[in-house]
């Protein structure tokens, strides 16, 4: 009996055992669906065009819209391509397009042809040459999609009588089972035709429809932004109204697409996942995440399923875009048997939300890594409650459903740093052969804690406060005193768009430090400073009204001194120059009031990330963090006419990025006169401003203020935002002087400094 | 816990060793192979005995054993990451945390006002209810319908009233007096005494009529026969056959003392003005901070004190109420 006791118990606390620790996912190239995966097969298309227009699936085939622009000729000619997925063959085939029309919409016709919507174009020219008395006018096709030939066309203005001005445009076009053709005129109306294009009806829908697609059985369906989120509603052309809408869709105000389906009703698509919708039964069935198939969800253009249930998606990479035009890839995703993929090593990269360069890093890494597969958890995607998938997102770090890479985007990288959480990365930089001194140490600096680096940024900008160097000095920081006594008398001309909530961001949250001395366990929030504080603040409205007229712009209310103080981040040359152009004469750049002279702040673009000191993967995790500091990815954020992903950490690749903005652009007249010609062409409100070549004082100035850069923006915690937002109410509505406010603030941030020392 | 009349007298209990036990459950058996199976006493009855308790035993287990076990276990490591043994650090620790020290003192203030205030108030109720007196039925409901108050409702009742702008400082500035910042000085903890009764006072009252009604009717009458004077009645009779009452309600009253913080929490967030920052708010606060450590020592230290303070209690109901028990 005691050795069946023994036996009890110990069966018992295994079980407990287990439920405590929980497992942590090993192995497995991606996440699985009832043991399948989806594998995406890369297609090789001989289409050679600079630009595809519309793309529609007809059976097996995607048929799209292309458009090849002639430099020589200086013409675009317009044709169709057609890819067969089951036969894997492609063909172009010419389609008979004027100049001046441009094909708004396509789709597939119930007989097997194309529909278009065809947007025409005419003007005359006045007696300098110029285009005027502009006309256009919308045409139905009717296409052959074997030789492109028009079977039938006609003129559907009148269809639209006078819903829009200056022309209809369709936002979204498709034909039912019949044949009945269904157009939107993004004025929240659908206009039906029948099969010889006659109108039937047009119903009104209460919201802007997003969507509208036919589903698998013929009936059309549209989707709007209802009371609970996205609604799919039939559009019912006997009844001239709108159906009920479908239940069983996530709901939520999301991108959520829908396309015609081949095995169920609609293929969905919310820009994440990827997934059936079948209307016999109401039932959303799951296929795929984008990122696990190792697509960048932003470059998706169209997407469809064939009639074997496999899925294509045809993307354009934004980020390839150059001299021959963006890259089209047609990608076909085939289910597999998840035991029949090869196993990588599963590396977890959690986050309350990831950052699209992060996405994209991650994508490319497990498209080229034999050994490692990054998987995405995003904690704040989609929830209701942000605050309980953070606390979420908190207890996952000290389990073993921990993160293998931390996403620290707007986190408190200290807070998770003094608990243990985060691996100290100098010994990984090191162990890798990453010379620290090849970066910009005060960057990187920023990101330290006693001494040891916390948080991995491949990019950044520095946020700061400008002034004319004639109302401020030559000054390169300032105290929040300093700060106050150059605003009194002036509230009324300091910020372009001054709020309390902004003065409270500019004076006290940015300059946390000044107000709680962590190593003395004081906080200061009933100084005289802080007071005065109050009061500066008080003079500006609760909300600034961005709705309001202002006669003058931003730059001319700088140059007239209306403005004087411009709280802004700077995130290349190019924008330094579009900045400094605003102000018309030497610039100060102050940073935020500061007890150290140091408020220019480090701001991450591009991700902010950590390593889990509890992670089994830490090998394959840095694999994946010292990439964003190779030289290959830092030179990879350069950009010959500015970027905007912000300023690289690798000196050598900022100082590339440094001899870019310097070297001038030239323009070869006929006679083969060189002439400078503008990088870009930058603007803000009023101001516009083409941007030459930089020059070296310009590059020295933006160089010295990303040096002076020490400190991170916005870390502050929340708990104190709440705190003083809901105690100077009081102060605000006059009903409590500042200093009985400041001493209330005072009593409850002290407990939390108590607490926390 | 003892009441009075429930058992029978000690002299008719008969204390068996286990060996014993099993010798006579096996000789009082009938013979039959199925009954001798399923008997407790055989191996078969032990194996179903113990299927019946399974579920029991692993959900004490899950819920309670293994829950504490792990703050037991926080507690002595340096974080739930690195989880380093350190003994009695965190104890050391938290006891030095000024933070946790305003937040033991203020509990224990607003316990050792409120807890008394609630048994003492609510028993004299019962005993003002139990009179003669009109309306009884009336004001029993009255004193009852705070617990049917949604605990958020009760919040919103209490920010009307005491609120910077609320009802009572509209009171005072009738009557020619200052405006008191009720939920941000040191007025504070008596709003939450006040609030804590209000809620409570109904439940407790209710148990001390219900204990009331128990007490046998002819020892009241033999007492009054006696000459007895009412308060001799009270003290000497009433009070010590309510001594295992008083001391349920004293428990209950002290471990509701300690449920305040949800209104605390609702009225003013995780970090209100320091008379009302209570030990839950530390714990809530280094759990949601990632302190696991903290909460834990702090939690083990807290749950030390009220072993101390209910045994005590114990002690002394069995030293009152050990002539009235049976």
């Amino acid at each position: 009996m005691k050795k069946n006791r023994k036996l009890i118990l110990t069966a018992i606390l295994a079980v407990l055992m287990t439920m405590l620790w929980g497992c942590g996912g090993e192995g497995g190239s991606q996440d699985e669906t009832d043991g399948y995966v989806y594998v995406p097969e890369y297609v090789q298309m001989d289409v050679d065009c600079t630009y595809i227009n519309s793309v529609t699936s007809l059976g097996d085939s995607v048929i799209m819209n292309a458009i090849k622009w002639d430099e020589e000729s200086q013409e675009s000619s317009n044709f169709l391509y057609r890819y067969d997925l089951a036969k894997g063959e492609g063909e172009t085939i010419p389609l008979a397009v004027g100049e001046d029309d441009n094909i708004g919409a396509m789709t597939a016709g119930a007989d097997g042809s194309l529909a278009m919507v065809v947007n025409s174009y005419t003007y005359e020219t006045d007696e300098n040459g110029e285009p005027t008395n502009y006309k256009s006018s919308i045409t139905l096709w009717s296409v052959s999609a074997e030789d492109g030939s028009i079977k039938s066309q006609k003129d559907i203005n009148e269809v639209f009588g006078n819903s829009q001005d200056g022309g209809t445009y369709v936002q979204n076009f498709c034909v039912d089972g019949q044949g009945n053709f269904y157009l939107d005129d993004g004025n929240n109306t659908i206009y039906v035709l029948d099969q010889d294009m006659n109108k039937i009806c047009e119903i009104k829908a209460d919201n802007w429809i997003r969507s509208m697609a036919a589903s698998k059985e013929g009936d059309v369906y549209i989707s709007t932004y209802g009371e609970n989120g996205l609604e799919m509603r039939k559009v019912d052309i006997a009844a001239k109204k709108l159906g009920e809408p479908q239940t069983g869709l996530a709901s939520g105000y999301g991108n959520q697409d829908f396309i015609t389906g081949s095995t169920k009703s609609f293929l969905m698509d919310n820009r994440s996942q990827v997934s059936l919708y079948d209307l016999s039964t109401q039932t959303e069935e799951a296929l795929f995440s984008w990122l696990d198939v190792d697509i960048n969800s932003d470059n998706v253009s169209q997407r469809g399923e064939l009639s074997d249930g496999r899925v294509w998606a045809l993307t354009r990479d934004y980020g390839s875009e150059g001299a021959d035009g963006p890259e089209f890839e047609l990608i076909l995703l085939s289910r597999k048997e998840a035991s029949q993929v090869p196993q990588k090593e599963k590396i977890v990269y959690g986050a309350m939300w990831v950052d699209s360069n992060v996405k994209k890093a991650i994508i490319d890494f497990n498209k080229t890594s034999d050994k490692y597969r990054i998987t995405v958890k995003e904690y704040g995607e989609a929830v209701e409650d942000y605050q309980a998938a953070q606390t979420q997102f908190n207890a996952d770090l000290t389990t073993a459903d921990c993160p293998d890479i931390i996403g620290l985007n707007s986190l408190d990288y200290h807070l998770y740093a003094s608990k243990g959480v985060l691996e100290d990365l100098y010994p990984y930089m090191e162990k890798s052969g990453i010379n620290k001194a090849d970066y910009l140490e005060n960057i990187l600096g920023a990101y330290e804690s006693d001494g040891k680096l916390y948080g991995l940024i491949p990019a950044f900008y520095v946020s700061t406060t400008m002034a004319k160097a004639s109302q401020v000095g030559d000054k390169t920081g300032w105290t929040l005193s300093e700060m106050l006594e150059f605003a009194e008398g002036r509230e009324e001309n300091l910020f372009a768009y001054g709020s309390r909530s902004s003065i409270f961001y500019y004076c006290i949250y940015n300059n946390i430090d000044e107000f709680i001395d962590w190593e003395s366990g004081k906080c200061f929030f009933d100084s005289e400073d802080f007071i005065k504080t109050l009061e500066f603040a008080a003079k500006y409205p609760e909300e600034y009204d961005y709705q309001a007229d202002r006669e003058e712009g931003i730059s001319s209310r700088i140059r007239s001194d209306k403005v004087l103080l411009l709280d802004s981040s700077i995130s290349s040359v190019q924008e330094f120059q579009m900045l400094t152009g605003m102000f018309g004469e030497k610039v100060s750049f102050l940073g935020y009031p500061n007890s150290e002279r140091k408020g220019n702040l480090v701001q991450a673009t591009g991700g902010c990330m950590g390593l889990s000191s509890k992670s089994k993967h830490k090998e394959g995790a840095w694999e994946f963090m010292q990439r964003l500091l190779s030289e290959e990815y830092q030179d990879s954020m350069l950009s010959e006419h500015g970027n905007s992903f912000g300023f690289p950490v690798k000196k050598s690749a900022l100082e590339k990025q440094f001899e870019l903005d310097m070297t001038p652009d030239y323009f070869e007249d006929e006679d083969g006169n060189k002439t400078e010609n503008a990088k870009t062409s930058w603007g803000w409100d009023d101001f516009q401003m083409d941007i030459m070549a930089a020059t070296q004082e310009e590059v020295d100035a933006v160089r010295s203020l990303i040096e002076s850069a020490e400190k991170v923006s916005g870390s502050v915690d929340e708990q104190l935002v709440n705190i003083i937002t809901e105690e100077s109410e009081p102060f605000f509505k006059g009903q409590k002087s500042a200093a009985d406010v400041a001493g209330i603030i005072q009593n409850r941030i002290q407990i939390y400094v108590n607490e926390n020392s | 816990m003892h009441f009075p009349g429930k058992f029978p007298g000690k002299g008719k209990k008969v204390r068996l060793s286990s060996k014993e036990a099993g010798t006579k459950l096996r000789r009082l058996a009938p013979r039959s192979e199925k009954s001798a199976g399923s008997s407790p006493g055989t191996r078969r009855g032990r194996l179903v005995s113990a299927g019946y308790l399974f579920p029991s035993a692993l959900g004490v287990l899950l819920f309670f054993v293994l829950p504490f076990m792990i703050v037991i276990f926080y507690s002595v490591v340096d974080n739930p990451i690195s989880r380093q043994f350190v003994f009695l650090d965190n104890f050391v620790s938290v006891f030095n945390n000024s933070a946790f020290r305003q937040a033991a003192g203020n509990t224990m203030t607003f316990s050792l006002v409120a807890v008394p205030l609630a048994v003492v108030l609510s028993l004299m109720l019962a005993m003002l209810l139990e009179s003669k007196i009109p309306f009884r039925s009336q004001f029993r409901t009255f004193f009852l319908s705070p617990m049917m108050v949604p605990i958020a409702s009760v919040v919103l009742i209490w920010q009307v009233l005491f609120h910077y702008n609320g009802m009572m400082n509209e009171v005072l500035a009738f009557f020619g007096r200052d405006r008191v910042d009720w939920l941000n000085s040191s007025f504070a903890q008596v709003v939450i005494v006040v609030l804590f009764l209000w809620k409570n006072l109904g439940y407790n009252m209710i148990l001390f009529m219900s204990a009331l009604s128990s007490i046998p009717k002819d020892i009241l009458e033999v007492a009054v026969l006696e000459s007895a004077t009412p308060f001799q009645i009270f003290w000497h009779i009433k009070l010590r056959y309510m001594s295992s009452t008083i001391l349920f309600v004293t428990i209950m009253s002290l471990i509701n003392s300690f449920k305040v913080f949800r209104e605390i929490y609702l009225l003013k967030g995780d970090y209100p003005y320091d008379t009302m920052y209570m030990l839950q708010h530390f714990m809530n606060n280094t759990f949601s901070r990632l302190d696991y450590q903290k909460m834990s020592a702090a939690a083990i230290m807290m749950a030390i004190v009220m072993v101390l303070i209910i045994g005590a209690l114990f002690l002394t109901e069995n030293y009152f109420g050990k002539d009235v028990e049976g």
